[in-house]
């Protein structure tokens, strides 16, 4: 018998990379002792590099030094997934949700974070779809929109993905995106040509119609 | 206010379908549950199995485990000589670009690790059961085993889970 289930969503703006894993701790350990109920955090974070478990570093092309000058911090995480780029005008989400209490398995998690953003660039007219195998993530055509990166710990998820609303694309030039050297990125704002694609507009409708599966 | 009565309109709309689609795998997911789940192993509910033998007790994580995963690139695996606890963490899985971390159904000291697994992670996808086993442990509470799951409760646990 399907319960009803809620899901509490913190719309936060830009916030610091550190400051969002500690939130999301604190979030994953009251999750998983049912003192909070699944909630999705929606976000921003200034010029951001983070590398996954794995730790790829040769993906990562720019040496601290220029990081340091570019103004852009760099962050080694627990999440799965390799090298990205998170900065201003990429649309973020962290859900920090029970995926036993919905009886997912990673693999089916993912999958429906990829048809989330699927979803929401055909909103915009712009046909995405699902990685081929080994390529998580959303792509249109040959171009990287969308990224993945998950967390799952006693069956609680954190980190998520991002979306390439507008972000600065030359950010992704300093390292091998995804650690997939031969494909490039795009963003909608490229994709549509669309002047107002803004971040802002993500954070209302758009970003929760392909969430629904949540519910 | 309107997004959300959009929002659970559209829930509506999706629990209807999604129902749907739920009662195409519940067969699918039972007779690979009941096909893949061994006898003479225990079960812990976060899905990792241990085959008790003398003085040690070998880990690694189900079948329906490695299938809800996906496939494997990476296992972080712990040192020789540290204690688990049971329900504790031991170390990682990654697959789909998601880390799952793998937790220990007893407690006690690491006496071994499959060190294959860095080579060769996708044995926990082709052989769960055996040549993708990660740990060896030698038990401190050998009755911790008695509150693990049998083959025919992990079974019907699997099946209740995927709804």
């Amino acid at each position: 018998m399907r319960v009803a289930r809620c899901l509490e969503v913190w719309k936060m703006g830009t916030i610091n990379y550190l400051e969002s894993i500690k939130l999301q701790k604190k979030l994953v350990s009251d999750r998983k002792t049912n003192k909070i109920s699944d909630t999705l955090l929606s976000l921003q974070h200034p010029l951001t590099y983070t590398l996954g478990k794995r730790r790829t570093d040769h993906n990562m092309l720019i040496p601290m030094s220029q990081l340091k000058k570019i103004g852009a911090e760099l962050h080694y995480t627990q999440r799965g997934g390799d090298i990205t780029f998170h900065g201003p005008h990429q649309a973020i989400l962290y859900p920090i949700i029970s995926l036993r209490e919905i009886g997912l398995g990673a693999r089916n998690y993912v999958e429906k974070l990829e048809l989330t953003m699927i979803e929401l660039a055909s909103l915009y007219g712009v046909k995405a779809c699902a990685g081929q195998k080994g390529e998580t993530g959303v792509w249109v055509g040959e171009r990287k929109i969308g990224a993945i990166g998950v967390q799952i710990s006693n069956g609680i998820t954190s980190h998520g993905l991002a979306f390439n609303i507008d972000p600065d694309l030359n950010y992704f030039k300093h390292i091998v995106p995804c650690g997939i050297a031969d494909k490039g990125v795009t963003s909608l704002r490229k994709e549509t040509g669309l002047e107002k694609c803004k971040s802002q507009r993500w954070e209302g409708q758009g970003s929760f119609k392909g969430l629904q599966w949540l519910c | 206010m309107a997004l959300g009565m959009w929002a659970s309109s559209t829930a509506n709309a999706l629990r209807i379908s999604y129902a749907s689609k739920a009662h195409l795998s519940p067969a699918f997911s039972f007779s690979r549950c009941f096909s893949t789940v061994l006898d003479g192993l225990k079960y812990a509910s976060s899905h990792e199995w241990v085959k008790h033998e003398g003085p040690v007790a070998t880990i690694g994580i189900t079948d329906h485990a490695q299938d809800h995963l996906g496939e494997v690139v990476f296992v972080d695996l712990p040192e020789t000589g540290v204690a688990v606890t049971q329900g504790g963490s031991f170390g990682a899985v990654e697959s789909v670009k998601a880390t799952s971390d793998v937790n220990s159904p007893i407690s006690g000291e690491i006496v071994e690790v499959n060190t294959k697994l860095s080579e060769t992670p996708g044995l926990i996808n082709s052989s769960p059961y055996e040549d993708g086993w990660i740990i060896k442990v030698k038990p401190s509470s050998p009755s911790e085993l008695g509150s693990l799951m049998g083959p025919k409760e992990y079974t019907k646990f699997c099946e209740e889970e995927d709804h």
